[in-house]
């Protein structure tokens, strides 16, 4: 009897191993979140009802992180909304080149209008260009062309209000708490970005504004185990913290595990971004993550949404002009205890 | 024997005086003296660690010397770096020769002082003069934009020595130039040589070969300990004395008697070995404690043969039996676990690692046998091997030093020594005396022939006639890939085995 | 006495190896002490306390242990004359393999072994196109480098995986005798990948066959096989190394161990192993790691940028070659001094 369940036990063993190797190939499909897209109501007015047919070219940068992730999967849900809308995205590599590469091949299937997250705003501005002097609609996301003749629309987020905001939450709840001269942490994204810089100045200008300075500031790189490891340095470099930024909610849960680990939750701690984790960690308020500042991957199904009605020839509904406007820049909000529900369908 | 030059300079271009050099722990050159005039080939003669290596390198401006003079065209001089003495007129060829294989002919001639118009290589002039110069040598038939990696050795060696004329050398150093050539190439580096010198240019010549010497050499200067113990010596001084002069002993070959009587069985036994380019339906065997030589020249397949029975290289066809077990082809480690060992022809990119101390490459194919559980025992490991050095009078014998440090010859030693440890049955040599001084190989020739009394099979390929003949029980002459004759070494003299392993080169495809 | 003295360095020297990189690491460590002098002295208050000192010194060794986990099989695999640019992208391939819902629904153990099993054979695929396959280690472990990094990103569909194996993350955050659990397991590693290297037949193999593979080959010695375990074994680290990243960030995703293989190979170039195999160190690799770590937690304890820290960084592994070559040769020239 015994051998043959030692048997038996090893066999198991062995099985569940075999089963994990084959199993992970199939599990955590990204599934696209239904609630970051908006099926336009037909109630609201004749933009809803299928128009002519519209040929949208996606391009966004291989997402090696859950925000660009769910861009690409925002962008695709929405389209799919859409009846009138043919949706053809294209791989775009890891770099400027690469994207370039792909883009020429989108433009030779001759779309309507082209959605496009560059790689580099300033890098991919002669594309846009190109496209446009070609006849094709360009939708720029995220990362602003400097040649106004580049873009038909652009749909961007505010790095420098993102800063602001979160500035202004933590001055809010340093004079509630009444400390007068906080000892505030930084952990900013990738620093050789523009945005990372933006977003940094954003805060410290604010900051400044109300006689607060950010006391130590280590730079990340969106990733969680960059995350943790500056901010476990942050934490050894500040033995007490009041008031902490952290620029990318993705990277937060290593800031956060850097925290648990060190058991310091003697701070508030502000996130960026907004991701679903985040949200949900602040509705549940048990950690230091008091609120994110939020710069939403949503703004990919706006753009798609902006993009058929460029293609149809329509306007926003609720404005005068009978076109779409030039530049839609989205406000940085700020995702508290108090309005988290109504936020957690936009996290990603 | 070659009479001296019609009217000879008797003014020196080069002359050193008590030169000195002195190296962390070595005093590798400890008052040299040495004259060259203008159209001779002067000698220089000596064992591995004489100090010729330092002594060619403070000549090149590699190295300063310590103290003592240097004279050059009757000037004291100093060189700074490798430059200055190139510019002054001295070249240097080094035993490997320096050349960029990727490089056409021309561009090697001209290597680092290229005709140049604005920047620009002139490219059509270096080719022309390059043709020139090779046509000096007598060499026209070397195309100047050929890539040089494309030429055979001896063709590097013309190519090394065109450069040596395209700086305007007057003096030409070669370091043992005739050891990368085979038998009949040697012939036309002596008539380069010739031309060479009749143009005035004086050429210090590097060999281990007395019958070289003789042929070509016009004066000898030998060194020992760094030391110069005979000075212009004329080139027909008997071996015996030069060979004194060099160890103290007075004979070039010494031979310990034969004593070992071979077993009967077969120990190695290969069958129709052939691989495609290199050897064909190739069948020998080796009896415990017989020494078997194989004969030939460098090309005739040789040392490939070696290399195959050994597993190192994989047979198109045929088998290799060590005790009538047949051994896995194209698998050194069956070899070794079967009992062979081999002992190959470059030794430093072979067999060493030459950072390592002398008891890690010792024990580098038994480390795993003295091991316990998969741990190495160091004590073991140095134990075994200071039994190993003691028996073959290693020197130094401190066997915590790295290889690096030690002569050719002790080098040689080194990797015989590691087959002594394992129990090896058969031994195969590839060159062992390559390189090894005249004392080092004596005592070589001692430690394979007390190998063979105590059972153990050789198998042995060397490019010296007189050693394959003075070791071997039984010779084998290999040529172009085929055995063409087998004998007992006393039933077969040197000129027999000559003409047999040059046919080839003599009378074009005689029939073997 | 003297004279005994400088014949016992003297054979030392000779003994080649063990002299040289005793007095190399004895230099290390000297840096390293420096390193955190300066940090005394630009941080006065930080260091007047104590528990600060002891954590700050924790938390150093904390931010070493995973790289040094990857550097202890990235030094294995150079002394074997090769590199292995894919350890960062196995540790992230590893990390993410090992989170997926269906790994973690096995429990800790199931994620443990998946991480050592994909890092394994990662590994052995990387050591069989190098041995068998004949391709350039540069280009075998480049190819795994861009390879293993893809299928991270499409195995974890581009998402951040959240570990919720509180034994896991438990790695990260629990301590035993007031040092925590990373620690030991870089303090194990590192002593078995010293015993490994120092003291065993496959240690021997791996100087010979980063030494001399021809001569290794013709000793008996399967330079394929080996070579193909040496890159098995830097998986099988990169795969710990997975876990314990994993651990500390509660997560893993696909970027993750970001440029890993640039750290691990420049930790080993300052601890005196040499790029073109044959020679190296453990403890040597293990100061280098430190040293880096010590210079990040410098630089971050002063607020100092990190293009700053990058560029010092640069410059000390100029510094330690160009230090090693210069200090060797006067080294030997004081021992062969004539009493």
């Amino acid at each position: 009897m015994a051998s043959i369940n030692r048997r038996g036990l090893l066999f198991g063993g062995a099985a569940v191993g075999a089963g994990a190797l084959l199993t992970a190939c199939t599990s955590n499909e990204a599934a696209p979140t239904a609630a970051q897209t908006k099926a336009v109501d037909a109630a609201a007015g004749g933009n809803a009802a299928p128009g002519e047919k519209v040929v949208i070219g996606f391009s966004a940068p291989a997402a090696d992180h859950g925000w660009l992730a769910a861009i690409t999967t925002n962008a695709k849900a929405q389209a799919a909304t859409f009846s009138d809308v043919e949706f053809k995205s294209v791989e775009s590599g890891s770099d400027a080149a690469a994207q370039r590469a792909a883009l020429s091949t989108l433009l030779a299937q001759k779309p309507n209008v082209i959605v496009l997250l560059p790689h580099d705003g300033k890098e991919l501005n002669s594309f846009g260009l190109e496209a446009m002097t070609a006849g094709v609609q360009v939708v720029n996301l995220d990362r602003a062309f400097p040649d106004r003749r580049a873009y038909r629309t652009q749909v961007l987020g505010d790095n420098y209000g993102m800063g602001v905001a979160a500035a202004n939450y933590v001055i809010e709840q340093m004079k509630a708490k009444g400390v007068a001269a906080p000892v505030i942490g930084e952990i900013a994204g990738m620093d050789e970005l523009e945005l990372t810089q933006t977003r940094s100045k954003g805060f410290s200008d604010t900051l400044t504004a109300a006689g607060f300075t950010v006391a130590n500031r280590r730079a990340a790189r969106f990733t969680v185990d960059s995350g943790q490891q500056e901010a476990s340095q942050l934490l050894q470099a500040l033995p007490k913290i009041d008031a902490l930024w952290n620029h990318d909610d993705d990277q937060g849960i290593g800031v956060l595990a850097a925290l648990n680990q060190a058991n310091r939750k003697e701070m508030i701690m502000v996130g960026g971004a907004g991701s679903k984790q985040a949200i949900e960690a602040i509705q549940a308020d048990d950690s230091p993550l008091k609120a994110t500042v939020t710069y939403s991957p949503s703004m990919a199904s706006s753009a798609i949404s902006l993009a058929r009605l460029i293609g149809q020839g329509k306007g926003l509904g609720d404005l005068v002009e009978l076109q779409v406007p030039k530049e839609i820049v989205l406000s940085s909000e700020t995702i508290t205890k108090d309005n988290a529900a109504d936020y957690l369908k936009f996290g990603f | 024997m070659r009479t001296a030059i019609d009217e000879p300079d008797e003014r020196p271009v080069l002359r050193l005086t008590d030169v000195v050099k002195t190296f962390p722990g070595v005093k590798a050159l400890d008052g040299v003296q040495l004259e060259v005039r203008a159209g001779e080939v002067h000698c220089l003669l000596g064992q591995n660690g004489a100090g010729k290596s330092t002594l060619i390198k403070v000549l090149a401006g590699v190295h300063r010397p310590d103290s003592g003079t240097v004279e050059w065209q009757g000037e004291p001089v100093a060189f700074g770096g490798p430059q200055a003495a190139t510019k002054a007129g001295i070249a240097t060829i080094y035993q490997e020769l320096d050349l960029v294989g990727d490089l056409s002919v021309a561009e090697n001639v001209f290597l680092g002082h290229e005709p140049r118009r604005f920047g620009f290589v002139r490219r059509g002039t270096m080719v022309a003069r390059t043709r020139e110069i090779l046509k000096s040598l007598g060499h026209e038939e070397i195309p100047p934009r050929r890539m040089v990696h494309a030429l055979p050795a001896a063709g590097k060696q013309v190519v090394s020595m065109a450069r040596a004329l395209s700086h305007e050398a007057r003096l030409l150093i070669m370091d043992e130039p005739s050891a990368v050539l085979a038998h009949d190439e040697v012939e036309n580096l002596f008539h380069i040589i010739r031309r060479l010198t009749a143009r005035g240019i004086a050429v210090i010549y590097i060999s281990h070969r007395m019958e070289e010497i003789r042929e070509i050499g016009d004066r000898v200067t030998v060194l020992k300990d760094g030391r110069t113990t005979a000075a212009n010596l004329p080139a027909d001084t008997p071996t015996t004395e030069l060979v004194s002069r060099m160890t103290g002993r007075s004979i070039e070959y010494v031979f310990p008697p034969r004593t070992a009587t071979a077993g009967t069985d077969d120990l190695l036994t290969v069958t129709n070995l052939s691989r495609a380019g290199e050897f064909r339906d190739v069948s020998l065997s080796v009896r415990p404690g017989e020494i078997v030589g194989i004969a030939g020249l460098v090309g005739s397949g040789r040392s490939e043969l070696l290399e195959t029975i050994y597993g190192a290289r994989r047979p198109d066809a045929g088998t290799v039996e060590l005790d009538g077990r047949r051994l896995r082809p194209g698998d050194v480690g069956s070899a070794v676990r079967a009992g062979m060992g081999m002992a190959p022809e470059e030794r430093k990119s072979q067999a060493l690692l030459l950072g390592e101390p002398i008891h890690r490459n010792m024990t580098l194919a038994t480390f795993t046998g003295l091991a316990r559980f998969g741990f190495t025992s160091a004590r073991r490991e140095r134990a075994e091997s200071e039994r190993i050095a003691e028996s073959l009078e290693l020197r130094p014998r401190d066997v915590s030093r790295p290889v690096r440090t030690l002569s050719g010859g002790n080098q040689q030693k080194v990797v015989v020594g590691r087959w002594l440890l394992g129990g090896t049955r058969l031994l195969l040599l590839d060159e062992p005396t390559r390189g090894v001084d005249v004392g080092a190989r004596a005592e070589l020739y001692r430690v394979i022939r007390d190998l063979a009394a105590e059972g153990v099979g050789v198998l042995l390929v060397s490019s010296e006639v007189p050693e394959v003949l003075g070791l071997a029980d039984r010779v084998l002459v290999m040529r172009e890939g085929r055995m063409v004759r087998e004998a007992s070494a006393t039933e077969i003299d040197e000129d027999t085995v000559l003409d047999l392993v040059m046919a080839g080169s003599l009378m074009e495809g005689a029939p073997a | 006495m003297t004279a005994t003295a400088l014949e016992t360095g003297r054979k030392r020297l000779w003994a080649g190896e063990s002299g040289e990189s005793v007095s190399r690491n004895l230099i290390l460590a000297g840096v390293l002490v420096a390193l955190l002098v300066i940090g005394a002295i630009t941080q006065p208050q930080l260091y007047g306390d104590s528990a600060w000192v002891w954590s700050n010194v924790l938390s150093i060794l904390q931010l070493a242990s995973v790289v040094g986990v990857v550097t202890v099989g990235m030094t294995f695999v150079i002394i074997g004359g090769g590199i292995d640019l894919s350890v960062g992208a196995i540790v992230a391939l590893a990390g993410v393999w090992s989170t997926t819902l269906a790994t973690q629904s096995f429990g800790a153990g199931g994620m443990i072994f998946t991480a050592i099993v994909v890092g394994i054979a990662v590994g052995l695929v990387n050591g069989f196109l190098i041995s068998y396959g004949k391709l350039v280690p540069f280009i075998a472990t480049l190819a795994m480098l861009v390879a293993a990094r893809g299928l991270a990103a499409s195995i974890s569909g581009k998402q951040t995986q959240i570990s919720s194996s509180d034994l896991i993350n438990g790695i990260a955050s629990t301590k035993l005798l007031g040092i925590p659990i990373l620690v030991y397991i870089l303090a194990a590693v590192a002593v078995a990948g010293w015993v490994l290297l120092n003291r065993t037949t496959f240690g021997r193999r791996t100087v010979a066959v980063g030494g001399n593979p021809e001569a290794a080959r013709l000793a008996g010695i399967n330079v394929k096989r080996h070579t193909m375990l040496l890159y098995a074994l830097s998986g099988l680290c990169c795969g710990i190394a997975a876990i314990m990243l994993t651990a500390q960030a509660t997560s893993a995703q696909a970027a993750m161990a970001n440029l890993y293989e640039l750290d691990a190979i420049a930790a080993a170039i300052i601890g005196g192993t040499l790029l073109s195999g044959g020679r190296g160190t453990i403890v040597g690799s293990v100061l280098g790691v430190l040293i880096f770590a010590t210079i990040t937690n410098l630089f971050a304890i002063n607020g100092l940028s990190t293009e700053a820290q990058n560029m010092v960084k640069g410059g000390i592994i100029v510094a330690a070659v160009l230090v090693q070559q210069f200090r060797f040769q006067s080294v030997t020239r004081l021992f062969n001094r004539k009493p």
